[in-house]
């Protein structure tokens, strides 16, 4: 999952500033808690003696290893492990690990142009031009090789969802987008925003009288 | 309404009424203690129920209404008269969360009905008695007959509205008239940044634009030397109106030069009057779908504060003129309507009213000495300044935001009332480029499970009460309403002398504590087997713009203080009366030297101790407490220590940020802040909670502590070598690996779910990042005691503190000393 991830705080300018988390784990109304750390111990009861407050059970002898001389910890066979084993998902350290097709760019201004067309004739054109502007600066970034792979594969599929008409998840799509990279896309999402925003407020008959874009993004093998 | 909650798992006595007992199972087992002793099914007598099960009857109890209602009381079965509760030491007093988030609590769509007594007012509820037949209902608190509504006439036994189900003791309504005004969000940007620190600011607030309802309106203000008004129009040059970060206007003034007047009036420089007064705020607060992308560039575009800082001086801020520019520019546009002003500020005002410290670099800016040796000189002032600010934004029902990030000080101890007073955040960073800003900023705008934003506005709450009972006051995020009413005590306790409190910003942890006093004089006690009931009334603007209603009501049994002490003392939640207590500490801390809040403290707990510990006289040995107080002592003992009591090696900004959140948090936080939670991690068996102790610092121990505003990950002396040799990369030690990523792990879900984002530490045995932990656990073994315990059972503190072995033995021989 690309879009689920943490990566570490800023430790140049955040004196233990904590690890970043992706909007999709921020917005991820995950199950109930794996578990849930309120508990406290009472103290050990108010006995006059004045004995040392021991921090739970003894450890059992045997598997105990030397402290002083740690040889190794106990070994997988010795000792079972404590916990199962952490859901997979949070760990992906960065962003990076994802496969390596590319999206095409056109495809996606393909679909954007056409939303742009459908939105000229009812929205105001000085909205439509700010709009193209900015779609012309995102496929300028692109094709100059300064957006991430990430970016490139988000915008993609924000590309299909407006194009299956999904205002939602295109709008939560460009969402995740400007929480999770906005240094890359501040200066053109909000073209893209607006596009969703506006043609999403048109009828589908608009929608449809405007020629469909064309497919042919297949070409990226799965 | 297709709404089921489970109501109880455990009716101890049948015999009762359910349908008049809102406060559900366990009322029933109150009423095993006073009431119904005809009944045959009566397993649980009071002598002959053991106190444990008392407890745990309690204890789930207190766990059902905190889920169901939001409440939490010191006290669950009340005294029956003002000498008893007085001797009780902890006031009947309850932590009360207006808009606990309640998934299974959909809102009904039509409004209370009131009872008709015009200085009674209490809303319908399950407590109330009703003749269906007559379609008549008895007011539970003033006892007025109210007839019903006409659109009640079908009502009938089986045919109920859903306020007269026990299950809805709390219920939210929607109210349908009125207008819906979206919601008002106001940008005041500090530009006096380094470029760093203002492009990352830049970047966030261009995010959030995005994250904004879309219908929102959005405005912005920046300042540094100079502070302008940002006229953000859809179309065309942006153009901004330029104030001096000097002088001050008041709000008419400020309207005036904005052009905000009616057109009578001519606006400065030649401006044309605008027809209608909205179509004018509109130019500096617009919907954010249609500025979003105009201001996005405005955004991109901010400059640096342009005046040259010369060398040894700090840069002129005119926060104190920028901040009341905002609330003028609300008062006049906006009155009345959900808002929220949000200020970002790097460094400390330095011109101008509410200013906090001079321009010159080598006057440093004031500290907790310079305070106690009454040598700060900005401070009076400022602190008028800004709370007189905060007063006018709240009458408006607008809060106020401060995201302060900067490695000094920044004057959020005269600017805190700025929050504090208006249900507003305080956030306090090193830079707004940190993680740490970004994510706390990030979820002001988190969504709740039926994504609607988890932030409400413009609420006012009101309490009601049985005549046997009246509110000293309350403490939190909240402005007295001034209502008087004989409920109301002269006795006050924090915010009092009213019934009714304003809350401008709240989210749903957002707790207030309440404290009451008992009205009956000892010879004439409130007859037992009676309820004194308490309702909630709260109006609030939800984030979706509709106006609603949240209405709570409970009641707890009055019961003899003489005869039935024990079942009083079961009924004691010390995890509420520990946060109630502490929340009364730090407001006195507020205004009164350290050391007396200490002693006060300190005298409350030997009282209690007295009142409840079992002891021979002078035999401090002799000494215990029951389960139902055996943790509240401990509290004290960390509260006394903690930062909200203890200013030392902390700067007055540091003081006033943790105190604005000890103050609003909910049970759970606010416990968590008092005493730290530490968990243990070994290969022994899963995580346990351990002792705050230096005796569980162990070499074969992870430790995870939790202190809200602080994780820590500790790794112990033997786990941090075996880490160092890479254990944890060989396929045979998997499970050492494993290890060392379950805290990780739990430290994860506890960041993610937090706001403010807590600082993170992840350090090891001899660290220098240790001491967060060695700062907070019980000094149990200290150089001054080492070679009495013999070794490796923990780590010593290098520390005279007192710890919490030689605290309980005071406190032991002072409760049970017959001279005190």
């Amino acid at each position: 999952m690309e879009d689920l991830y943490v990566k570490p705080g800023n430790q140049e300018r955040g004196w233990n500033d904590p690890p970043q988390f992706s909007y999709g784990l921020q917005t991820a109304q995950g199950g109930p808690k794996r578990n849930l750390l309120n508990k406290r111990v009472p103290p050990p009861q108010l006995q006059g003696s004045q004995s040392p407050v021991p921090g739970g059970a003894p450890p059992p002898k045997v598997l105990s290893t030397p402290p002083l001389n740690p040889l190794a910890p106990p070994p997988c066979a010795v000792v079972t492990p404590p916990l199962p084993c952490p859901a997979p998902t949070q760990h992906a350290d960065s962003p990076s690990a994802q496969s390596e097709c590319e999206p095409n760019v056109d495809d996606i201004i393909g679909v954007l142009g056409w939303a742009l067309t459908a939105c000229r004739e009812s929205v105001k054109k000085q909205v439509c031009d700010d709009v193209e502007r900015r779609l012309k600066i995102f496929e300028e970034v692109w094709r100059a090789g300064k957006l991430s792979l990430p970016v490139k594969k988000r915008m993609s599929s924000l590309a299909e969802e407006m194009k299956s008409r999904n205002w939602e998840r295109a709008d939560e799509i460009h969402r995740a987008l400007i929480v999770d990279y906005v240094n890359e896309v501040s200066q053109w999402m909000v073209g893209v925003k607006r596009l969703i925003a506006e043609t999403r407020n048109l009828s589908a008959d608009k929608l449809d009288q405007i020629q469909s874009p064309v497919h042919s993004s297949e070409a990226c093998p799965e | 309404m297709p709404i089921a909650i489970c109501r109880t798992k455990m009716q101890f006595s049948p015999s009762c009424y359910v349908t008049a007992d809102s406060d559900g199972s366990v009322g029933g087992a109150q009423i095993v203690v006073t009431r119904h002793s005809s009944g045959e099914q009566e397993p649980a007598h009071p002598h002959r129920f053991h106190s444990e099960a008392l407890m745990a009857t309690y204890q789930e109890f207190i766990q059902q209404n905190e889920d169901r209602d939001g409440v939490r009381f010191s006290w669950n079965l009340w005294p029956s008269s003002r000498l008893e509760a007085t001797r009780l030491v902890v006031p009947v007093s309850c932590l009360f969360t207006p808009l606990k988030e309640r998934p299974d609590l959909p809102p009904v769509q039509y409004e209370p009905v009131l009872c008709s007594r015009a200085n009674c007012k209490a809303v319908l509820n399950p407590l109330c008695q009703v003749d269906f037949r007559a379609k008549i209902w008895a007011c539970n608190f003033c006892f007025q007959r109210n007839p019903f509504p006409p659109s009640y006439a079908g009502i009938s036994d089986v045919n109920q509205p859903a306020e007269l189900m026990p299950q809805f003791s709390t219920i939210e309504y929607i109210v349908q008239h009125g207008p819906q005004t979206p919601l008002i969000f106001l940008y005041v940007v500090d530009t006096c940044l380094e470029e760093e620190d203002l492009q990352a600011l830049r970047e966030s607030l261009q995010m959030s634009l995005s994250l904004l309802p879309p219908d929102a309106l959005v405005g912005l203000i920046t300042f540094g030397r100079m502070v302008q008004v940002h006229e953000l129009s859809c179309e065309g040059i942006a153009k901004s109106y330029v104030f001096r970060g000097t002088k001050e206007f008041n709000a008419k003034q400020i309207q005036e030069m904005l052009g905000l007047m009616k057109p009578t009036q001519q606006g400065p420089q030649g401006r044309q009057p605008v027809n209608q007064e909205t179509a004018v705020a509109c130019r500096f607060l617009q919907p954010v779908h249609k500025v979003d992308m105009n201001l996005t560039d405005l955004l991109g575009e901010l400059q640096r504060d342009p005046w040259p800082v010369p060398q040894g001086k700090r840069p002129l801020r005119s926060t104190g003129i920028a901040l009341s520019i905002a609330v003028g520019l609300l008062e006049g546009t906006f009155p009345n309507t959900g808002a929220r002003v949000m200020v970002f500020t790097g460094g400390p005002p330095t011109q101008g009213p509410g200013m906090v410290v001079g321009e010159e670099l080598k006057t440093p800016i004031r500290s907790w000495h310079d305070i106690q040796k009454d040598n700060a000189r900005h401070l009076k002032k400022a602190t008028k300044f800004y709370e007189a600010l905060a007063n006018r934004a709240a009458v408006n029902g607008h809060c106020i935001d401060i995201y302060a990030c900067a490695l000094d000080q920044t004057g959020l101890l005269e600017m805190k009332c700025c929050s504090n007073l208006t249900g507003g955040h305080i956030v306090m960073g090193d830079s707004f480029n940190t993680s740490l800003f970004k994510q706390t900023f990030q979820r002001v705008f988190s969504k709740d499970y039926n994504g609607e934003f988890r932030m409400a506005f413009g609420g006012t709450m009101e309490v009601k009460m049985s005549r046997e009972l009246k509110v000293s006051g309350a403490i939190g995020p909240c402005v007295s309403l001034n209502t008087k009413g004989p409920c109301v005590s002269e006795n006050e306790m924090g915010i009092g002398g009213t019934t009714q409190w304003k809350i401008c910003g709240l989210s749903p942890t957002t707790t207030l504590a309440l404290y009451f006093e008992v009205v009956n004089q000892h010879n004439a006690p409130i007859p037992q087997g009676g309820r004194g009931a308490i309702q909630f009334v709260t109006h609030y603007q939800h984030s979706n713009t509709q106006r609603r209603i949240r209405v709570t009501t409970v009641a707890r049994n009055w019961a003899d203080a003489q005869s039935q002490i024990q079942h009083i003392e079961s009924s004691f939640d010390q995890e509420a009366a520990a946060v109630l207590m502490a929340r009364m500490g730090v407001f006195r801390a507020e205004s009164e030297e350290g050391p007396d809040v200490l002693r006060w403290l300190d005298r409350q707990l030997i009282r209690l101790c007295q009142k409840f510990g079992q002891f021979n006289k002078d035999e401090p040995s002799s000494f215990r407490l029951s389960e139902s107080l055996s943790l509240y002592p401990q509290f004290m003992f960390h509260l006394r220590r903690s930062p909200f009591l203890q200013v030392f090696n902390n700067s007055p900004d540091e003081s006033s940020y943790y105190r604005h959140h000890f103050v609003r948090q909910d049970l759970t936080q606010s416990l968590i802040m008092i005493q730290p939670i530490l968990y243990s991690y070994s290969f022994y068996g899963p995580p346990e909670p351990v002792l705050l102790d230096s005796s569980s610092i162990l070499p074969d121990r992870i430790l995870l502590m939790d202190t809200f505003f602080q994780l820590v990950i500790y790794h112990g002396e033997t786990i941090a070598q075996w880490r160092k040799a890479g254990y944890q990369d060989m396929p045979e030690y998997e499970n050492f690996k494993q290890l060392l990523q379950a805290p990780l792990d739990d430290a994860q879900e506890l960041l993610q779910a937090r706001h403010p984002m807590p600082r993170y530490v992840d350090t090891e045995h001899g660290g220098s990042q240790a001491r967060f932990l060695l700062s907070k656990v019980n000094p149990s073994q200290t150089h001054n005691n080492l070679y009495s315990w013999g070794q490796e059972t923990g780590a010593p503190i290098l520390t005279d503190d007192v710890s919490l072995q030689v605290f309980m033995d005071h406190l032991k021989k002072l409760a049970v000393s017959s001279a005190a």
